[in-house]
């Protein structure tokens, strides 16, 4: 579905990404963990050909989209579901509003909207608030929408730039239980954070990336709810980077690639 | 697909009631005058025609001038090119004439008889720049006693005055008119393209959010195209419905005041066909600045984005 074959991103000195090389098949979910200005949103935004990379490949369904042309992106971007950390929905549409653009800019026919809206509205949740403004909702609820909005299209892939960044524990973690019953639907999910109690808690893939490159990767062992309730709020959002000894390290990957697959 | 478009487009208007008013104002204000000044030079034009093909010279005819002669002279002015139109009035016809001129006050009237008034021929020029040429030959003819000129105020050296008036007074009308409406034009212009990037830069993050889920250039810039377009037919409509209106109020008091002249079509049908086709090239016109201005606004707005 998706591989990154040594990508290096450079703004003017910066190097945001160095290297970096990774596998994500159908059906795959992958962390991508690391501090701030690890390179974690560099990676997403390449994805999304916000910008092109100095450096290496990235393909997508076979196609390498560091070289698409301008005019393909948005048709390339109409494939992908994206998940901000700031939610960006239209602060001027109702909830159900903001999903139909996403049907609209993929060009469905509006006899089709409904029935897709109403579905993905009652997956997360919010199907009785349809016809709320942005402003009337919480923080929780406002990532739902931005989901919603990303799965309306039945993207190839989902893309989660910190999508619980603003959230707290409890929300947070329920939002992390839509992603996962998603991805057992078979969605390809990619997801930047650093919360660890996150990763912890699904048990997925993960790259870890420091000064843009990839130091780890592999899949980690999932932590019971009971170990991570030990965790208060305050530990969460003081979280920082370190090698746990539940992660595996890849220790036959010389060049760090990284090959993620579908969970069994 | 453009019915969404056209939704977004109509929401945007309702969330910027002012803005919309400005160019609906500007543009209405605009095509109201071009309209005026369509039909007052359309007016003007016909003014113009009317003093034009009316008979400017009256040759008046001696008395013992015979049936005979008066045919021969004018066959030989209908035969001359530079003439339009020869008509003979018989002494009793322009007894008729008198009488109707004088039709406020009976009594000059039934002092008069037919024989004093001269038999005449009323000729018409196909131009007046042929008139002295044409005065002179008549003058030389036996059986004209006297030359004389219609709507004229005087004699050969006011020749065509009133004509020549008319048409300063048309070509003023049509050069200042049109500089006038053609800056009216460039200010609507100018106020569309303003309006639209005010939009533009208020929607940047909805635009951003936009791009990122994959919304195509055609998408973000349709709905905003769509926003001029609705300004324009609507600033042609109101601008050139109240032209109407005023017109079809004051059209029985201009006919009554201009009598013969036919400043306006006296035919309702007919005075609503111009209007027709005024409405038809002010939309072609509106249409046109709207879309120009638009497209304009947003290439400036990506440029600096």
């Amino acid at each position: 579905m998706l591989e990154f074959k040594n990508v290096t991103k450079k703004f003017g000195d910066i190097v945001a990404v160095e290297d970096i090389s990774f596998e994500v098949n159908d059906g795959g979910f992958l962390f991508i963990m690391g501090p701030s200005g690890a390179g974690k949103t560099t990676l997403i935004r390449l994805i999304l050909r916000e910008f092109k990379p100095d450096k290496g490949e990235i393909m997508f369904n076979r196609e390498n989209i560091a070289e698409l042309p301008a005019k393909k992106i948005p048709k390339l971007r109409q494939q992908m579901g994206v998940v901000f950390q700031d939610f960006k929905v239209l602060p001027e549409s109702t909830l159900r509003e903001n999903v139909e653009v996403a049907l609209a800019v993929v060009g469905l026919p509006k006899e089709e909207w409904d029935a897709r809206v109403d579905h993905v509205l009652k997956l997360v949740e919010l199907d009785k608030r349809a016809d709320l403004f942005p402003s009337q909702l919480s923080g929780g609820e406002l990532q739902r929408l931005s989901l919603a909005r990303a799965l309306v299209v039945n993207p190839k892939i989902i893309l989660a730039d910190e999508p619980t960044g603003n959230l707290d524990w409890d929300t947070a973690d329920k939002i992390m239980d839509l992603f996962e019953k998603i991805n057992k639907e078979g969605k390809t999910i990619i997801m930047a954070t650093h919360h660890k109690l996150i990763v912890d808690k699904l048990g997925k893939n993960v790259i870890r990336i420091k000064d843009g490159k990839i130091v780890e990767g592999g899949k980690i062992k999932k932590k019971s709810a009971k170990d991570i309730s030990k965790k208060t709020e305050k530990d969460i959002s003081e979280e920082k980077e370190d090698d746990s000894e539940d992660s595996k390290k890849d220790e036959n990957n010389d060049d760090k690639k990284v090959k993620i697959d579908k969970e069994n | 697909m453009a019915n969404t478009q056209l939704k977004t487009a109509w929401t945007h208007i309702r969330r910027s009631p002012f803005q919309a008013m400005a160019a609906l104002f500007v543009l209405s204000i605009t095509f109201f005058v071009i309209t005026f000044l369509s039909i007052i030079t359309y007016s003007s034009g016909q003014v113009l025609r009317y003093f034009e093909t009316r008979p400017q010279v009256i040759a008046f005819l001696k008395d013992d001038t015979t049936a005979e002669s008066i045919s021969t002279l004018q066959n030989k002015l209908k035969a001359d090119e530079r003439v339009d139109e020869v008509d003979f009035i018989s002494k009793e016809e322009a007894l008729e004439i008198y009488k109707k001129a004088t039709a406020d006050n009976p009594l000059l009237s039934e002092l008069v008889s037919p024989s004093i008034f001269p038999a005449s021929l009323e000729v018409s020029l196909t131009d007046l720049s042929y008139a002295q040429d044409v005065i002179k030959e008549l003058k030389s003819d036996e059986i004209v006693e006297q030359v004389g000129f219609t709507a004229s105020l005087g004699g050969e050296d006011t020749l065509g005055d009133v004509v020549s008036r008319l048409r300063t007074i048309t070509w003023y009308l049509r050069i200042g008119g049109g500089t006038f409406a053609l800056l009216l034009a460039s200010t609507s212009f100018l106020v569309l393209i303003i309006i639209i990037s005010m939009r533009l830069t208020t929607r940047r993050g909805e635009i951003e959010i936009l791009k990122l889920i994959g919304a195509t250039p055609a998408f973000i810039r349709n709905p905003i195209i769509l926003e001029a377009l609705i300004y324009a037919s609507c600033g042609v409509v109101v601008g050139w419905l109240i032209t109407l209106i005023i017109v079809l109020y004051a059209t029985p008091s201009l006919i009554l005041y201009f009598g013969d002249i036919p400043i306006l079509p006296r035919d309702a049908v007919q005075l609503l066909s111009i209007f027709g086709i005024i409405l038809l090239g002010e939309l072609l016109v509106g249409l046109f600045l709207a879309l120009t201005g638009s497209i304009l606004a947003v290439s400036r707005v990506r440029r600096k984005g």
